[in-house]
């Protein structure tokens, strides 16, 4: 990956061929140059050069399914930056298939986010959107996407997709954003409760979004839509051989590795990358299997882990996976939770897939799925990652904690937040994963 | 044989010694900033005032935010875990510990056979712990243990309705320019403690005996104050500053092997 932090040669040598992008600071009187993110995002020798290093990544010890979604990103990053596709920002839950079939990219700023808070690059983009009168106290996902935007670190979108289902920043945070760029703004009204009518409805409002995608913006048609749904389907055969793989007794993955991929699980249904990606993990998986070469050694408990994760540098998976020997044996947000796509009905399949979507609706959908998961991957323990501001998973906490403690399961609140190191301590975070973690010990006998 | 627990907390350094699993002795120091330093020291003295060599240590538990710089320890254990030990060991019918701390305050839960069956923490800010306490008693000229007599002297509670720690204590300013006098103040910062502290009991459940432990549980108008918001009495046992050493210590007892009745 990338390293935006860091002196190094290669940095100084990006700086000077970005010439004017760059600025020049200096550490510990040796003089660095570094190049603003924003500008190189936007430079074609940038993906070409991160293009070039990926063998070298590999052979210096990245696994291919790393290296698969690294390709993953630069394709769709340099589709969106250099402007080759029209770029659609969406909201978490629309269904990418659609972008993807109508020759679009894909840009999630919730994604984003929890991207540039890997990279270290969330602060000045939270700081952009406090400046635009929004409160910290709302998700910082969707601050960060728009702070993004409005600072220059994202793309122009050539048109804006949300969903009404689940978050209600997101809308109207992406509303902003299509406000700033001056394109389209598509929002799909997912209906709340499920039938063959609501699927219907929802069906015909894609279809619109999509004829009127394909007339306003240049570059757009519905000629790839069948394509891309069997492009979605040939991923979601391979990740569902990943998913059986993960039920495994111990974990062949890290549970803090599968949260950072979840980012990618969001925003790359409908590409061709993510086959690819899926099909090389699962090869990692069943090689790990066979050798019995586990990541946590003599793991003691699997924890189910609902909602998102820490993004920025954080010591609390170390503690877990490592000084607690405890993994992260599945996340909610890595279940699967469609069926296979029909190309030849591609608008219905699409409205089905939204409304599949088991965090919209009543709660007994989220807690049914809950407890599949607790039985098929042999869970100890649940932990909810209480996002800051984030109120369509905290609300359902109380419910989800007092069903699953009648079954035996002990469930931990954590409070946290995903992009905002402010919005958390480290160290509470770590104590309470810790009593936690030792809770399970004593059910155990331990 | 001998065994001890340490509780590095963010105010104070609490050792409490064990001799075949009796108690042997106490102590406790501000912690300061060097937590290693902190630990030896306190371990020392307790050792000292016992009259006992610190090298003839079984086995050494560690806890407290500290709790991983106390490198002699055989392990570390968190302070749920040590102060539901501590505290059904300091009070056997407690099912309910309520432990407010320098930093963050905790409710447990405890099951039929005193270990923790569930547990929550104060969330995302100082609200509803010692810090807030001691800041609100420098800006109102208030010893802390003089709040449960200040706390009995009041007729009525001032309203305190922030629980940020800066902003409450803007609204103590205010309520002290208006002159309210300390004794409301403290009582409606007993009652704003309280409050957070009721919510969190209700969360884990409420039901058997409740028992307050950590520093903040000398602070009897904060004990009054939850009281009169739970309508059950709470059991403040006379060591219970000393409950997360003790549960670290009863740990190190089991590790070499000593039964400790529940």
């Amino acid at each position: 990956m990338m390293h935006f932090g860091t002196p190094s040669r290669f940095r100084q040598m990006v700086g000077r061929a970005a010439g004017g992008a760059a600025r020049q600071t200096a550490t510990r009187g040796a003089r660095w140059t570094v190049v603003r993110p924003e500008v190189l995002l936007r430079r074609k020798w940038a993906y070409k050069v991160a293009s070039a290093a990926l063998p070298l990544l590999e052979a210096r010890g990245a696994k291919a399914y790393q290296v698969a979604a690294i390709r993953c990103v630069l394709s769709d990053f340099a589709d969106a930056y250099l402007g080759r596709k029209p770029c659609i920002f969406t909201s978490a839950f629309v269904p990418t298939e659609l972008v993807y079939g109508l020759g679009g990219v894909p840009f999630l700023p919730e994604a984003a986010a929890g991207l540039a808070a890997a990279f270290g690059l969330a602060a000045r983009s939270l700081s952009a959107c406090e400046a635009l009168w929004y409160s910290p106290d709302l998700c910082s996902f969707h601050r960060a996407g728009l702070g993004g935007a409005a600072s220059g670190l994202l793309p122009r979108p050539s048109a804006v997709i949300v969903t009404s289902h689940l978050c209600d920043g997101g809308k109207r945070s992406l509303f902003h954003i299509s406000r700033l760029a001056g394109c389209p703004f598509y929002m799909l009204d997912v209906p709340y409760v499920p039938s063959d009518r609501a699927t219907r409805w929802l069906a015909s409002q894609i279809e619109h979004v999509a004829g009127d995608l394909a007339r306003r913006v240049p570059g757009l048609s519905l000629e790839g839509l069948a394509q891309a749904l069997r492009r979605s389907n040939e991923a979601l055969a391979e990740y569902e051989r990943v998913s059986a793989l993960r039920r495994n007794v111990p974990a062949p993955w890290l549970g803090s590795e599968a949260l950072n991929y979840v980012l990618l699980f969001l925003w790359s249904w409908g590409s061709p990358s993510l086959a690819p990606f899926y099909r090389a993990l699962r090869l990692h998986l069943e090689r790990m299997i066979a050798a019995g070469d586990f990541p946590v050694r003599d793991e003691r408990h699997r924890l189910l882990w609902l909602n998102l994760r820490p993004y920025y540098d954080t010591r609390v998976f170390k503690h877990l996976e490592g000084d607690r020997a405890s993994s992260v044996a599945f996340e909610e947000y890595s279940f699967a939770y469609w069926p296979s796509l029909d190309p030849c009905d591609p608008f219905a399949s699409l409205a089905e897939k939204m409304m599949s979507n088991f965090g919209w609706g009543p709660i007994e959908r989220r807690l049914e799925v809950i407890e599949r998961l607790v039985d098929d991957y042999s869970i100890d323990g649940v932990v909810q990652f209480a996002q800051w501001g984030c109120r369509q998973s905290n609300g359902g906490a109380a419910i989800i904690a007092r069903e699953l403690r009648k079954k035996g399961i002990p469930f931990l609140n954590l409070d946290g937040d995903g992009v905002d190191a402010r919005c958390g301590t480290e160290a509470q975070a770590i104590t309470r994963l810790g009593a936690f973690i030792e809770l399970l010990d004593a059910r155990r006998g331990g | 044989m001998l065994v001890a627990g340490i509780d590095v907390g963010s105010t104070t350094t609490k050792a409490v010694l064990l001799n075949d699993g009796k108690l042997a002795g106490t102590h406790a120091m501000p912690t300061g900033v060097d937590l290693a330093a902190a630990a030896d020291e306190c371990l020392r003295m307790v050792c000292r005032a016992a009259g006992v060599d610190p090298d003839r240590l079984a086995a050494l538990v560690a806890t407290g935010y500290g709790r991983d710089r106390v490198t002699d320890a055989a392990r570390t254990v968190t302070e749920i875990t040590c102060h539901a030990r501590g505290a059904r060991a300091l009070v056997p019918s407690a099912r309910v510990v309520v432990d407010v701390g320098g930093q963050d305050s905790k409710v447990i839960r405890l099951d039929d056979d005193g270990m923790v069956a569930d547990f929550v923490m104060n969330d995302k800010c100082a609200a509803g712990t010692g810090r807030f306490l001691e800041v609100m008693a420098a800006r109102l000229n208030v010893p802390l243990e003089e709040f449960g007599i200040r706390w009995r002297k009041a007729k009525e509670a001032a309203r305190i309705s922030s629980t940020c720690t800066v902003f409450a204590e803007s609204e103590v300013i205010s309520l002290l320019s208006h002159g309210v006098c300390p004794e409301p103040i403290i009582r409606g910062l007993c009652d704003a403690v309280a409050d957070r502290l009721s919510g969190m009991v209700h969360r884990v459940g409420l039901g058997g005996g409740l028992v307050m432990t950590g520093g903040v549980s000398r602070n009897e108008g904060v004990k009054r104050s939850l009281e009169e918001k739970l309508f059950v009495p709470v059991t403040v046992p006379e060591a219970a500053q000393f409950a997360g050493a003790y549960g670290a210590a009863l740990i190190a007892f089991e590790l070499i092997g000593g039964q400790v009745q529940n």
